[in-house]
């Protein structure tokens, strides 16, 4: 791998994000009055003079007794210390503090969806492959029609009321309890394990069905070339070629994705959060989108895109490592 | 066969609009597809008409929680007693005027970005596509809560954050079809001729790609009508009519799950599914019309990207990327023949 190759990637990647981090910080704000304005209108029974101390006061605490371009330097000037500022929420915690609580618990979810749709996607998505144009292959064609019409949290709905509340398989809600109680016992484990049930299993769906799709047509682009025609030529067996050139090779653009996956299905947890109540990031960023509490906001999606940033470069490298065709000309 | 080759064979398959509607009817699936959504038209223009009840009237205490029968084909709330099948038949108006009017916008301005990328080349491309980096990393849901929030709860505002941050996809897909239309012979000719860059653009790039466009902006429309649903769901929707996302948000408030009332939530389901059944049905034929070799499988990835799960698109782009590229840095050696799109 060139090393310029490297080092121009790294640039870029640094390049988007600072690019990323100012829209950050100026797209939340554009919603946020003054403060002071906001948490003390004008009350009867205050002085004049009283009135204007408090409100100095309430500035200074959030940071708005400066101009907009300053608060932007000191933001800067905290991140560096990696601190993302403190939430506006009662007792003003750290923002960091509370990603940090919330993230591995959409962490649970979003990293056992993905291992759960890679693997039943590429076996899916394989026999789909090998049975071209048959029955298999038309089936998962029509699910993943089906599957893309319905919206996750349509079935995410539908499970928690049939395996749920009909069949009382699962939990239909998490058990608000869960995360407090959490102590590492297999116990704990197994509680948490039972309310990820229904979560995962409607995240799962559309990765299954999407996985399976690109194993399949990666698996038949694979099929067609040269390398594979010479391998059956030479009078290798069907499941020799199959794993030993086909799959490897289909692989490579799913390996790759798994960065992007995971920064993908963090920030798409949203919705399916909301819908079992599971105290992850994404409840978080709801709440914290319902009280106005814009350090908190600007801190989980920065967060989001730098995850995303790092997931791309990193897949970028890995991906040159992989295939030394990429470094030769400049990709963009 | 290049991917070159195959740009160049699907813009000579297209052909007027009216050609193109023909062509879809002719297809079993193409018809089904358009019977719906023909149908889902007539259902929003017409909902005043069709609705037997009056949707918005919470104050049918004698009729809370009605199972499906002959006065309530579908049922009613159990929290208000709202007839379902009414407020079935004016969440589609939502569902239709956000799919359709961010489809348009999204592809207007894909194409315009597109092809400035794609054809004037240099700094335009460069902010362009620098431009397609950033959106990309940034969380697409989070921001538009983020912005609909701040900007309002209304239509408008959810299809302008839909059209300012969904153009990528279909930028990209038009950008690397001008760079193959680009080197057409036709185009050089053009060029040659003292044809202004304007003139090339619309005259001869731009209908080069039409059917690009008007394929990814149904399948665009499909993607939209789920996002809407879920945004809707979240409680980010015009609080003041009445969409088959709200109706989900109210049904799981209002505790139909709890209470067994399964004709409240799969009643906006439904609606949604067969809203974005068709339009994808559409899509995919025509994609079928415009490119026999592609299979159906691959346009569903369109629609993904327009979901939550971005990551689907990301091992395609990066595929897609690298064919594109390979494509055009080849020379122009075949004599490329004047599409078809070009005669209209």
């Amino acid at each position: 791998m060139k090393r310029s190759y490297v080092i121009k990637r790294i640039l870029y990647a640094v390049f988007i994000f600072f690019v990323v981090l100012t829209l950050n910080f100026f797209i939340p704000r554009l919603g946020v009055r003054d403060p002071a304005e906001r948490y003390y209108p004008p009350q009867g029974a205050m002085s004049e003079i009283e009135y204007e101390i408090i409100k100095q006061f309430t500035r200074e605490q959030y940071g708005f007794d400066v101009s907009t371009f300053q608060q932007y330097i000191r933001y800067l000037q905290g991140l560096a210390h990696l601190d993302l500022g403190s939430s506006l929420r009662p007792g003003s915690p750290r923002v960091t503090e509370l990603i940090g609580q919330r993230l591995p618990w959409t962490l649970v979810l979003s990293v056992s969806t993905l291992i759960i749709s890679l693997i039943i996607g590429l076996l899916f998505g394989t026999l789909a492959a090998w049975k071209r144009g048959r029955w298999q292959d038309t089936a998962l064609l029509n699910a993943s029609t089906i599957s893309v019409a319905l919206p996750a949290f349509f079935i995410a709905l539908m499970l928690s009321f049939y395996l749920g509340f009909e069949l009382e398989l699962f939990p239909a809600y998490t058990n608000p309890n869960m995360v407090a109680e959490f102590d590492w016992s297999w116990k704990s484990i197994q509680v948490v394990l039972n309310n990820a049930a229904l979560p995962i299993m409607s995240m799962s769906l559309g990765g299954i069905v999407g996985y399976s799709q690109s194993t399949r047509n990666s698996v038949i682009a694979v099929t067609n070339e040269d390398f594979v025609i010479t391998a059956r030529a030479k009078g290798l067996s069907h499941t020799t070629v199959l794993y030993k050139h086909v799959l490897r090779n289909a692989m490579l653009p799913l390996a790759t994705s798994i960065g992007m996956s995971i920064s993908g299905l963090i920030g798409g947890a949203i919705i399916i959060e909301r819908v079992f109540n599971w105290q992850g990031m994404g409840t978080l960023f709801l709440e914290a989108n319902s009280t106005n509490d814009y350090p908190l906001m600007m801190g989980i999606m920065l967060f989001l895109s730098s995850f995303a940033i790092l997931a791309n470069l990193v897949t970028e490298l890995f991906y040159a490592i992989l295939d030394p065709r990429v470094t030769v000309g400049d990709k963009r | 066969m290049s991917r070159r080759d195959v740009f160049l064979q699907v813009a000579r398959r297209g052909g007027s609009f009216l050609s193109l509607l023909k062509k879809l009817w002719q297809h079993p699936k193409g018809r089904i597809g358009l019977i719906l959504v023909g149908i889902l038209v007539l259902v929003a223009v017409l909902a005043p008409v069709l609705a037997p009840y009056d949707p918005y009237d919470v104050t049918q205490r004698a009729a809370k929680g009605l199972r499906p029968n002959w006065q309530h084909p579908l049922g009613t709330t159990i929290t208000t007693g709202q007839d379902i099948f009414s407020m079935l038949i004016y969440g589609s108006r939502v569902s239709l005027m956000i799919g359709v009017s961010t489809g348009l916008a999204l592809a207007f301005l894909g194409a315009l970005m597109g092809v400035m990328a794609g054809y004037i080349g240099g700094f335009a491309d460069n902010l362009i596509m620098r431009i397609v980096d950033v959106l990309l990393v940034i969380p697409t849901l989070p921001l538009i809560i983020v912005l609909t929030n701040l900007l309002g709860r209304s239509y408008f505002v959810i299809v302008l954050v839909f059209v300012a941050f969904g153009w990528t996809g279909l930028a990209r897909v038009i950008r690397s079809l001008v760079l193959v239309l680009k080197n057409s012979n036709y185009v050089k000719a053009a060029e040659l001729a003292g044809a202004s860059r304007w003139y090339i653009m619309t005259k001869h790039i731009l209908p080069g790609t039409s059917h690009l466009i008007i394929m990814n902006t149904t399948l665009t429309c499909a993607g939209i009508m789920v996002a809407e649903a879920g945004l809707s769901f979240l409680g980010l929707g015009d609080p003041t009519a009445i969409s088959w996302g709200k109706m989900l948000a109210e049904a799981q408030g209002g505790g139909a799950l709890l209470f067994g009332a399964w004709w409240w939530i799969l009643a906006p389901g439904a609606g949604i599914f067969l809203a974005v059944f068709s339009f994808m049905r559409i899509g995919i034929v025509m994609e079928e019309i415009f490119n026999p070799r592609m299979k159906a499988s691959s346009s569903i990835y369109k629609i993904f990207k327009h979901l939550n799960n971005t990551y689907l698109d990301e091992v395609f782009r990066s595929m897609e990327d690298e064919e594109a590229d390979e494509s055009t840095e080849q020379p122009d050696r075949s004599n490329a023949p004047l599409p078809g799109g070009c005669h209209d």
